[in-house]
C-alpha cells in the first residue's frame, strides 16, 4: 500500500509536505488512556501517520464505553482496552508501529513507560496518574498534552516541561470527580481531537503551540476561552 | 471590582461573569461561599493566571478564575 497517496492531502500542506510527513513516520508518541479522550487521539494520530504509538491502559471495555469510545465495538466487551484499541488501528493504518501496555501507570513505571515518546499525550481520568504522567514527562524532558471532559465542557493543555505552567502548577488540592465523570462522545471528540493537533503541531516543530494558554471548551455555550496559566515559582516542575 | 470568571459545571445556575466588590470578598474561599460552591469542588484556582490557594488574598481589578475537576472521557 503506497504512504505517498494515504498522506496526499497532508502533503499537500504547505506546514507538513515531504519533509513534514518523514518528521511524523519517525515520530513516537505515548497516549496515556483509551477511552474517550484517548480514543480521537489514537484514530488521528495513527491516520496521520505517526511511525510509533504506545498506548497504555489497563482497563478492560465495558457497555458504559460504547456511547463515545468508538475504537471499540460490543463484541469487545471485557477485553483489553489497550489490544482492542491497537487492532482497531493496525486495520486503518497498517504502516505504523502500535505497542499496546495493558498496565496501570505509576510512580514506580512511569519513567520506563513512557521512555522514548517524542511526545505524551494525557487522557486519564485520576488527577494522581495526571500527576504520575507530568513529572515523568519533566524528567524525561518530553512535552505532555493535557486533556479533560466533563460533559458539555473540556480543556487542553499542552505543556512543555520546565518552560510552561504543569497541570501542578495550577491545581488546588486533590480535588477529583465522585464516582463516573459524566461524558458526552461528541464533546471527547472535541477535546481529543484538539489534543491531537497539538500533539502533531509539536511533532511537526510548528510555533504557536498552546504552552501556557489553557484551552477551555463550553459546548453548551458553544465558546472557546482562551486562559492564560503561569508557572509557579514553588512547584515541583521547578525545584525538583 | 474583582471579576470572577467561572469554568465548567461551576457556570450551571450562575452566571460565566461574577463582578464582586472587594469589600465582599478578601480570598477565593469568601468568593466560593458567596457563590455557594464547595470549596472541595475547586480543582483549578487562578488569580491573574497565577496558581492562588483558597486564602490567598484577592483584590480591587484582580480576575479570579475558578474550574471544577474533569476527567478522560
Amino acid at each position: 500500500m503506497s504512504d505517498e497517496s494515504r498522506y496526499t492531502r497532508q502533503i499537500l500542506l504547505s506546514q507538513i509536505g515531504e519533509q513534514g510527513q518523514k518528521k511524523l513516520t519517525e515520530s513516537t508518541v505515548a497516549v496515556i488512556g483509551c477511552g474517550g479522550l484517548g480514543a480521537p487521539v489514537l484514530t488521528s494520530l495513527a491516520l496521520a501517520g505517526v511511525g510509533k504509538i504506545r498506548m497504555i491502559d489497563h482497563d478492560r471495555v465495558s457497555l458504559s464505553n460504547l456511547n463515545r469510545q468508538f475504537i471499540y465495538e460490543e463484541s469487545d466487551l471485557d477485553k483489553e482496552k489497550c489490544k482492542r484499541a491497537a487492532d482497531f488501528l493496525q486495520k486503518r493504518n497498517s504502516g505504523i508501529v502500535l505497542e499496546p501496555v495493558c498496565e496501570c501507570l505509576n510512580a514506580e513505571n512511569a519513567g520506563q513507560l513512557l521512555y522514548g515518546a517524542d511526545v505524551i499525550v494525557d487522557c486519564v481520568d485520576r488527577i494522581e496518574t495526571r500527576r504520575h504522567a507530568g513529572r515523568a514527562a519533566r524528567k524525561l524532558l518530553v512535552p505532555l498534552v493535557e486533556g479533560g471532559v466533563h460533559g458539555f465542557y473540556g480543556f487542553v493543555l499542552p505543556i512543555l516541561p520546565g518552560e510552561s505552567a504543569c497541570l501542578e502548577c495550577v491545581t488546588v488540592g486533590n480535588a477529583e470527580e465522585k464516582g463516573p465523570v459524566p461524558a458526552v462522545g461528541a464533546v471527547a471528540g472535541v477535546i481529543g481531537s484538539l489534543q491531537a493537533v497539538e500533539c502533531l503541531k509539536i511533532l511537526l516543530g510548528f510555533d504557536h503551540v498552546l504552552y501556557g494558554r489553557m484551552l477551555q471548551y463550553d459546548g453548551l455555550y458553544g465558546e472557546f476561552t482562551e486562559v492564560p496559566v503561569h508557572v509557579r515559582s514553588n512547584c515541583v516542575c521547578q525545584i525538583g | 471590582m474583582i471579576e470572577v470568571r467561572l469554568f465548567a459545571t461551576f457556570r450551571e445556575g450562575r452566571d460565566k461573569i461574577v463582578f464582586l466588590e472587594p469589600e465582599r470578598a478578601a480570598c477565593p474561599a469568601d468568593v466560593l461561599d458567596h457563590l455557594g460552591i464547595p470549596h472541595e469542588e475547586v480543582a483549578i484556582c487562578l488569580i491573574n493566571g497565577f496558581h492562588s490557594g483558597l486564602s490567598d488574598p484577592v483584590k480591587d481589578q484582580d480576575v479570579l478564575a475558578l474550574f471544577p475537576p474533569v476527567g478522560g472521557g
